[in-house]
């Protein structure tokens, strides 16, 4: 190996030699090939295989592990989206659509709900790093597979409504009440369009009945799958659009 | 030493056949079916340890879903071949590409006829045993010629014209390998060759001769049968799938089955010359030792060369890369076909001034 | 363009059958090898002309994996561009982001620290490694031998944890952002990394058994496909490619960008050019790339890793900005042209692969289809990178 005074290392060229030495060092070199492999067989405890499905329990993705994106609500059932739409600006595939209303009550802007196509986004976590609240998080859930396309579009909101730090401060609860109204949350596949609404059964875009309730701690995620009801989100979006 | 009585199906036949028909026939059809379903049975379990012994030389499991440890993989992998679609080429020639696998399996199947597994497993057993598996195993070279050039697929055809030169050259060598067994034994019947390597196998008993001719054998029939390093005609990085590309479902499982078998005949035939075949491991004179050994029946050990050298084709498979087409004729009439003419010239040498251990008395 | 190249090859078989016209004794003859092939390493096309074994012409036609991630990037802005980078070359995924990175920070006279510089360097050399691992393993399964490809992958395997463990993601990172780096590092990285390196070494000497030194591997290299410096600097070939012919032109040597200028390291260069030097090359990349590691990785320095706020939309002033880095493969550059706004009028990127891809065809002929295979192999490419 030739080290010059540029530091650069110069390819060793193939040594050979005659009929027989060349037969030592080629039987030789494949000896010692045979030598690599056994000693893997050899030892069962190198198998690195993982037995997906079995090891589940035991299976845990980084804590930044970039899968599905998460809009993580407090020990109240409330989040810190302002409906500022920074991050539906910053997506670069256009997967996510902020659905914004008036509030009732407060009469500013506030969330009504929070679309995300997982099967257009490319989990680039442009969202993630650009919202000014750091109120999105992608978590590493990557069981994500469906038989149905539109069953990737989730809404990630559980509540049309003001942020929690604008609801904690509201102490009575009656009054807190009248400021949000429950969506549905879209934790699992569920078809966004059509009239029944899994959970709901509310039509889109017809007048939301106030449930009186006091917020739920965790409210129960939607069905798993709700095939018959499954169609695409475009209602919604143009329903956003309109918005 | 302890003698063996070698008594194989076609004699049993032969002695049952003037008593009573019915009884020939049975012992006909026993070896039928013996034959038949040894080749399934141990085409699906040499797939399967394939499976498993290249999973573990690297760093894998292998299968693991069917059944404890993906035990019945292959059962399952039979049954998906036997229902897939039978796909045949338009524009292929289509007798030949429906015949060439049955060409294929045949000759597999006669090589596996006079294999002795045992004394008393053996189909048929001919004075001329070397020269007919020879022959016969030479015949599996018209199938894959056949599906190549059938096919009418430019990429089935190199393949086919690689197996082609490939195994009609290593061919040689490999006879070259198998004649000074048939030298030192003085007999080309398989049960004859087996029996003379009661005091001591081949491999060691003529010294160096033996290991040179073994390691000769092991490599022109690793050509011959197209495993890697030699495994040209499929050569799955370059021509996709070789001469079997246009082949599908139970055609295809046809090839695989016979390039499987072909595996075990070429480890069986290399146990039979040269690890002593059913015999037991016995050192001549050392009568204590041979029969503490003679413990273990004649099918086991059998079973235990076999394994072994099938072991050994599939390490090479697992660790080494394929040769070029320039490279493997230089390697056959360059270096094995010179290397295999010294020493059939040094064996005949050492047979006729008895340099080896325990000469034939 | 590619609608020329697909009717001038048709024109090109039909002459030359019909030159033939069957006359002579032996026919050349046009052979599809892909863009489903196990060797072509993804949807590449390569028309050969055959003459039994021997290849005398290959004729590359590409565009089975089109996207117009050029076009794309005119309608996002420069921050969302960088995440279509990764899907190019997508084995350099952090070099490739870095190249759109550095572009934008020249234009837009963004400085960056020392630690986003060092923490890019780690782990575009991480990366660097991690490509080649692949390579190898790939390399290995274009000779015929399996095992190879699953020892390489194996030890990837254990970049890949490093980088997701800090990153997110394994393959398409999106990791260095224009001002810094999208999440600093993970406070194991460190650890882990020495883990990796003193994990990594012996088994990089079993690879050197286990392929470089065998016998059938160095004789299917040996010689074949010599591509000449001249050729090579003629045709645009860069990276181990280039440096194997023998014209030591390294991005991180000869104009240093990141923090590659405080890292001692030797350029591995060959001397004929053929698959062997190839080969050789990338293999002692890997060696180099884990020197500079070795020395960077205690050193980080403190600071932010990211200088300026993740920012949806960044100006960049109106005019050509070109930036370059060297990826596994070879030279990455990426040209933004600007008018001012927050989105770029058009953007170019020039990959290592397209340039590297074409030698084939002057190195090819003469040699057998098997020996193509090896040639591409040793050529490195990643089909996507190719069609952009």
């Amino acid at each position: 190996m030739v080290v010059s005074e540029s530091n650069q290392v110069v390819a060793p060229p193939i040594q050979r030699g005659g009929f027989f030495s060349n037969l030592a060092t080629g039987l030789k070199s494949l000896l010692k090939g045979m030598g690599i492999t056994f000693h893997y067989f050899s030892r069962p405890s190198t198998v690195v295989t993982q037995q997906y499905p079995e090891n589940r329990a035991t299976l845990k993705m980084f804590d930044r592990y970039r899968m599905r994106l998460s809009l993580p609500h407090d020990e109240n059932g409330f989040h810190k989206c302002t409906a500022c739409t920074i991050c539906e600006q910053a997506c670069p595939n256009s997967s996510i659509r902020i659905v914004s209303r008036k509030g009732a009550v407060t009469n500013k802007t506030e969330l009504d709900r929070f679309i995300w196509r997982m099967d257009s986004c490319t989990f680039c976590n442009a969202c993630v790093v650009a919202c000014p609240f750091s109120c999105l998080k992608m978590s590493g859930d990557f069981e994500c597979s469906v038989y149905d396309k539109s069953l990737l579009v989730f809404n990630l909101t559980r509540y049309a409504g003001p942020t929690s730090t604008v609801l904690m401060k509201v102490t009575d609860p009656q009054e807190r009440a009248k400021m949000w109204e429950p969506r549905d949350v879209y934790s699992g596949p569920v078809p966004l369009r059509g009239t029944a609404v899994p959970g709901g059964g509310r039509t889109l875009g017809a007048p939301e009945p106030v449930k009186a309730s006091a917020p739920v701690a965790a409210p129960t995620p939607a069905p798993a799958t709700a095939p018959a009801a499954s169609a695409t989100a475009l209602a919604v979006e143009e329903e956003g659009g309109k918005k | 030493m302890s003698s063996w009585e070698v008594k194989t199906i076609a004699q049993r036949a032969a002695e049952a056949m003037p008593e009573s028909v019915l009884a020939g026939a049975g012992y006909v059809l026993l070896a039928v079916g013996f034959a038949a379903a040894f080749m399934a049975l141990m085409g699906m379990a040499l797939i399967y340890a394939e499976r498993k012994v290249a999973a573990h030389f690297q760093c894998r499991l292998g299968p693991m879903r069917v059944g404890p440890h993906g035990i019945f993989q292959t059962v399952a992998d039979t049954i998906k071949l036997l229902f897939k679609e039978d796909i045949v080429p338009s524009q292929s020639d289509k007798l030949l590409h429906l015949f060439a696998p049955y060409l294929s399996m045949m000759a597999t199947l006669l090589a596996l006829l006079v294999l002795p597994m045992s004394p008393v497993v053996q189909i048929a057993d001919m004075n001329i045993g070397v020269l007919y598996v020879t022959a016969v195993t030479g015949f599996g070279v018209l199938g894959v010629l056949l599906a190549g050039w059938s096919s009418n697929n430019k990429w089935s055809l190199l393949g086919a014209m690689r197996a082609g030169a490939q195994i009609i050259s290593y061919e040689v060598s490999a006879t070259m390998a198998l004649l000074v067994v048939v030298m030192f034994s003085g007999s080309m019947q398989l049960s004859k060759i087996v029996e003379s390597q009661a005091e001591g196998w081949w491999i060691w008993r003529a010294p160096v001769i033996g290991l040179v001719s073994f390691v000769i054998f092991l490599i022109a029939s690793l050509a011959e049968i197209s495993r890697t390093p030699f495994d040209l005609p499929e050569g799955e990085s370059e021509l996709t799938a070789g001469f079997h590309t246009e082949y599908s479902g139970l055609r295809f499982a046809m090839f695989f089955l016979a390039e499987f078998i072909n595996m075990f005949i070429v480890a069986g035939m290399a146990a039979t010359l040269f690890l002593g075949g059913w015999m037991p491991f016995h050192i001549g004179g050392f009568d204590t030792f041979n029969s503490v050994m003679d413990l273990l029946p004649p099918g086991a050990w059998f079973s235990l060369k076999s394994g072994l050298v099938v072991f050994l084709i599939m390490w090479f498979r697992w660790t080494f890369p394929r040769l070029r087409v320039d490279q493997l004729m230089k390697l056959e009439w360059k270096i094995l076909l010179p290397i295999g003419f010294v020493n059939l010239f040094a064996a005949a040498a050492s047979v006729v001034f008895g340099w080896y251990f325990f000469p034939i008395r | 363009m590619s609608a020329i190249t697909v009717t001038s090859l048709d024109e090109r078989i039909r002459r030359s059958i019909g030159a033939d016209g069957g006359a002579s004794t032996t026919q050349e003859y046009f052979v599809n090898m892909g863009p489903q092939h196990p060797s072509t390493h993804g949807v590449l096309r390569l028309v050969l002309k055959l003459d039994g074994e021997n290849v005398r012409e290959v004729i590359p036609v590409l565009g089975y994996i089109h996207r117009g991630v050029e076009k794309m990037g005119e309608h996002l802005s420069y921050r969302q561009f960088v995440h279509l980078t990764d899907r190019l070359d997508y084995l350099s995924a952090l070099a490739n982001n870095w190249a759109v990175a550095k572009a934008v920070e020249k234009a837009a006279n963004i400085e960056t620290n020392e630690r986003i510089e060092t923490i890019r360097t780690i782990v575009a050399e991480l990366q660097r490694i991690a490509s080649h691992q692949l390579w190898w393993g790939v390399f290995g399964m274009d000779l015929g031998a399996f095992t190879p490809f699953l020892y390489g992958f194996r030890d990837r395997e254990k970049i890949s944890d490093i980088l997701e463990e800090t990153i997110g993601a394994r393959l398409t990172m999106n990791y260095i952002q224009p001002g810094g780096v999208m999440f600093d590092i993970h406070p194991d990285f460190q650890r882990k990394v020495k883990e990796f390196l003193t994990y990594f070494r012996p088994k990089l000497e079993e690879y050197e058994t286990l392929l470089t030194q065998n016998v059938i591997v160095q004789e299917r290299m040996r010689g074949v496909g010599v591509l000449t410096a001249e050729k090579a600097v003629s045709m645009g070939a860069t990276g181990p490619v280039l440096r194997a012919s023998g014209v030591a032109h390294d991005l991180r040597r000869s104009e240093p960008y990141g923090v590659y200028a405080k890292a001692a390291f030797d350029v591995p260069v060959g001397r004929n050019g053929d698959c062997w030097d190839r080969y050789w090359v990338r293999i002692e990349e890997i060696r180099q790339s884990m020197r500079i590691i070795e020395q960077l990785i205690d050193n980080i320095p403190e600071g932010k890793h990211l200088v300026v706020k993740p920012a949806v939309r960044t100006k960049v002033p109106e005019g050509i900005h070109y930036s370059q880095v060297e990826t596994a493969r070879g030279i990455f550059g990426v040209m933004l042209v600007s008018d001012g706004k927050d989105v770029p009028y058009r953007i170019h990127v020039r990959t290592p692969n397209f340039n590297n891809l074409w030698t084939v065809t002057e190195t090819a002929p003469g040699w057998r289809v098997a020996d193509l295979v090896t040639i591409i192999s040793s050529l490195d490419i990643v089909v996507p990178d190719i069609d952009r």
